[in-house]
């Protein structure tokens, strides 16, 4: 088998390293994520049993982390639309490591977007009447479906672009799991014929799916967007949301493809130009977001509108302050510098600028959702939300359960694509090189 | 020919029939079979609303019904099969003859297991005395 | 694996009719219901309003919270004891909140934190109606904005499009709150959005809602503003008249006479 392998996989041996051999690292990490996950669940029956009157949410302010949870995490599904799909519709060479990983995180990560507002129901049992009973007038009811659409697409994504790799690990032959790869890899042998259909239904997809996530933050925004509550009714949303989703996607994507990088050794596939590269493109979505919120809170000083401007000073001076500023900080004071300047562009300085957006992208979130809620507009109570315990615990079971189905991934399938690989050893030379003479003259 | 772990199997063969045919016997271990439902019938009227196969079969979708009509159309008056009118209410029209839902409803549901979340927001009339908590 | 096109189609029809057995055979055995009857056409042609006369409303003793029990009782709503999960269809809050596009920093001192009685507004153009997912709040055509409990899943975006807050969740189960329950009007479940519904199950009896006939000041008046003879189109007429936030253009039936 070995001597197989060596042939099929030529010289990405590492690549399958993670999927063959299973470390001790790897069961102590799963136990822990299990624990988080079932605290999770159990808060979550609490919530069931007792109501949501166990969550810090009251009749003033009565969304809170549920619903900056969903945002957060349809914001992060576009991550990986936007590496694996337009980095592919662009021919950026660099792409091919990380299109896996980032496309799976798109995945799996909707499913805990759609599970937050599951979660936040008054009533989960009656979940389906949104598809029964569907008024297609409401906002979230355009949610469903361009998220169900986005999940979809997605998926259809990840495993077309997964195909060629299961047909190898078939070849391979693997004893327990060979029905699993033969069922799934669909017949591909690697024909002439097969690849130009594969490559075109990936293309097709590909440039699919970009529309699609442009709608499906545009459509959460409008969640937002199209009620008349100060400081929430604003015309930017649409693009705001879908920068800030970029911005904190492709954050997501670099912790991710750091902490993958360190645990199973990929130090030769995910290289230091890709977080560089990357890095650039979040010195842009720092920039675009910063334009953005900088618009949103200039127009609003400008106008002094007095139902706008008391909710304005909650968030600069007032009850929430402290999250807001943390916020900016967060997401442009530390991550601009470290960015901005290509020596500080390392793995180590992109990996810290990530982490510190993902943190203030959900305070972002936060603080866009919570303060109009205090409705300033009509000052009756002077309510504060603060999150009890369920809460968080849901916030955390949701990351590890994440993070759980994200490693048990890993083991079955490799998480770097073997054929792009490959694709950029071989085909992929000569056709950039033909490309660049197409460019010159003569 | 051997039949190699035969304690074994035979203890764990034993085990998984007697767990895989629970249904069958634990009514007539625990005595659950000797219930019969025994419905407490309205002393003064002889007949419901609608003959007693039909509501037997139907209820369910009448109140269905009912309640769809009256809280999404406003339309609150049935004209049964005898050509008479009634109001659809379950309390107003059902209870005033079926007094107490132990006594009637629950003896053929919980027979049947069937679970019906009306008396989560409905108060039935003993429900008054005994307490609406 | 050889599987053609034909073998596909007959699996498909196949599956096709055993998915349609069951409810083929619902639609052959089933003995049809008889169909309700209307009832008389109270709904069409009129528009239910109401107006709250404040300066009749202030004579009243400090503190009167006559319609806001009357409301409460007979609906079965919760005393839950903490602000934070408070239920509460109607209740006062002060002048100055109830009208802050009035405020300036001269008004007259005479109306300076007076309680004013609010509640939901039952909108011509409700927002909240826009925002249900379920349709679990609609608009009805005698006006009145109407909840169903039944279909509230609970995602409280309702309340989230309601500029004046007159929507109130159940954050836990209400019934070990309520004082004294009333088995003519259903309490509700944990997870549902409720909200005043102008008595409408008191007005199809031909009665007024609960608030308006308890006022021992008579400052409550519920009419048709459909009918021009009727009292609430009379005093609409002759009195300084205020709506909450009309430039929010959810054109409420809550008027307050001054």
């Amino acid at each position: 088998m070995i001597d197989k392998e060596k042939i099929l996989i030529e010289k990405e041996i590492p690549l399958l390293e993670h999927v063959r051999k299973t470390g001790k690292g790897f069961y102590i990490t799963i136990s822990i994520l299990i624990a988080l996950v079932l605290w999770g669940l159990y808060a979550y029956l609490t919530q069931y049993r007792i109501g949501l009157g166990v969550t810090g949410l009251s009749r003033q302010i009565f969304w809170g982390v549920y619903i900056t949870n969903f945002v957060f995490f349809i914001g992060i599904s576009h991550a990986g639309t936007f590496i694996s799909a337009i980095l592919r519709v662009v021919k950026a060479e660099w792409r091919r490591p990380i299109s896996r990983l980032s496309e799976l995180t798109t995945v799996f990560i909707l499913f805990f977007g759609v599970g937050s507002v599951l979660i936040d129901l008054g009533r989960p049992d009656r979940m389906l009447y949104a598809i029964r009973y569907a008024h297609f007038r409401s906002p979230l009811l355009w949610d469903v479906c361009s998220i169900a659409t986005y999940l979809t697409v997605s998926s259809i994504c990840l495993y077309l672009a997964l195909i060629p790799d299961i047909a190898l690990m078939r070849d391979i032959g693997w004893k327990k799991r060979q029905w699993l790869y033969e069922i799934l890899s669909l017949g591909f042998t690697g024909t002439e014929k097969q690849w130009r259909r594969l490559e075109r239904a990936i293309l097709f997809m590909s440039i699919i799916v970009i529309p699609i996530m442009i709608t499906v933050h545009t459509v959460v925004s409008y969640v937002f967007a199209m009620t008349i509550q100060p400081m929430w009714h604003s015309a930017i949303f649409g693009p705001y949301f879908v920068a800030g989703a970029l911005f904190s996607g492709i954050a997501t994507v670099i912790t991710i493809m750091a902490i993958i990088r360190k645990a199973y050794h990929l130090e030769q596939y995910l290289k230091p130009i890709h977080f560089y590269n990357l890095g650039t493109l979040l010195l842009a979505m720092t920039l675009l977001w910063f334009y953005f919120t900088l618009g949103e809170y200039i127009t609003t000083f400008y106008g002094n509108e007095p139902s706008q401007m008391a909710i304005f000073w909650s968030k600069i001076r007032g009850q929430y302050a402290p999250l807001f500023w943390t916020h900016v900080i967060l997401c442009f004071v530390i991550p601009f510098p470290i960015l901005a300047f290509p020596k500080s562009r390392t793995i180590k300085g992109t990996v810290i600028a990530s982490i510190s957006i993902n943190i203030g992208m959900w305070l972002e979130r936060f603080v866009i959702i919570v303060p109009t809620l205090t409705r300033q507009r009509i000052p009756i109570e002077s309510a504060f939300y603060i999150p009890t315990w369920v809460e968080w615990s849901i916030l955390v079971g949701c990351l590890s359960f994440f993070s759980l189905l994200y490693l048990i991934f890993t083991k079955f399938f490799p998480i770097v694509p073997i054929w792009e690989i490959h694709e950029g050893r071989g085909k992929s030379i000569p056709q950039i090189e033909e490309r660049l003479r197409s460019y010159l003259p003569g | 020919m051997r039949f190699y772990d035969a304690k074994k199997i035979i203890t764990g063969l034993i085990i998984f029939v007697g767990l895989v045919t629970y249904p069958i016997w634990h009514n007539t271990v625990s005595g659950k079979n000797l219930y019969t439902p025994k419905l407490e019938l309205p002393k003064d009227k002889k007949e419901c609303i609608e003959p007693k196969d039909y509501i037997r079969v139907n209820h369910k979708s009448l109140l269905e019904d009912w309640r769809l009509s009256v809280v999404r159309n406003g339309i609150r008056i049935y004209q049964a099969s005898n050509q008479k009118k009634y109001n659809m209410s379950l309390n107003k029209t059902c209870m005033e003859c079926h007094k107490d839902k132990t006594k009637f409803c629950d003896q053929c549901h919980n027979y049947m297991g069937v679970t019906n979340k009306c008396w989560d927001c409905h108060i039935y009339p003993k429900q008054l005395e005994i307490g609406v908590k | 694996m050889e599987f053609k096109r034909r073998d596909f189609l007959k699996i498909a029809g196949l599956t096709f009719l055993g998915l349609m057995a069951k409810p083929g055979w619902e639609v052959v055995s089933q003995i049809k219901p008889l169909e309700p009857s209307p009832a008389p056409n109270y709904f069409t042609g009129k528009k239910w309003a109401m107006a709250i006369d404040l300066i009749k409303c202030w004579n009243a003793k400090d503190g009167c919270r006559d319609c806001i029990d009357a409301c409460h009782t007979i609906h079965n709503v919760p005393e839950i004891g903490y602000a934070k999960e408070e239920i509460k269809w109607i209740w006062t809050i002060e002048y100055e909140k109830a009208f802050p596009e009035h405020i300036h920093d001269f008004n007259e001192k005479k109306y300076k934190g007076k309680p004013v009685i609010v509640l939901c507004n039952q909108c011509e153009d409700p927002p909240c109606v826009k925002y249900c997912p379920t349709r679990a709040t609609w608009k009805r055509e005698d006006g009145i904005v109407m909840m169903d409990f039944h279909r509230c899943i609970g995602c409280r975006y309702c309340m989230a499009g309601c500029p004046y807050g007159s929507r109130s969740f159940n954050w836990r189960d209400p019934r070990p709150f309520i004082k004294k329950a009333n088995i003519e009007f259903p309490t509700r479940t944990k997870g549902v959005v409720e909200k005043c519904n102008f008595c409408e199950e008191r007005l199809v009896k031909g009665l007024l809602p609960s608030c308006v006939e308890t006022c021992k000041e008579k400052a409550l008046i519920f009419g048709d503003l459909n009918d021009p003879n009727s009292e609430i189109r009379k005093i609409l007429s002759e009195r300084y008249v205020l709506q909450r936030q009309p430039e929010l253009g959810t054109k409420p039936k809550v008027f307050y006479i001054l």
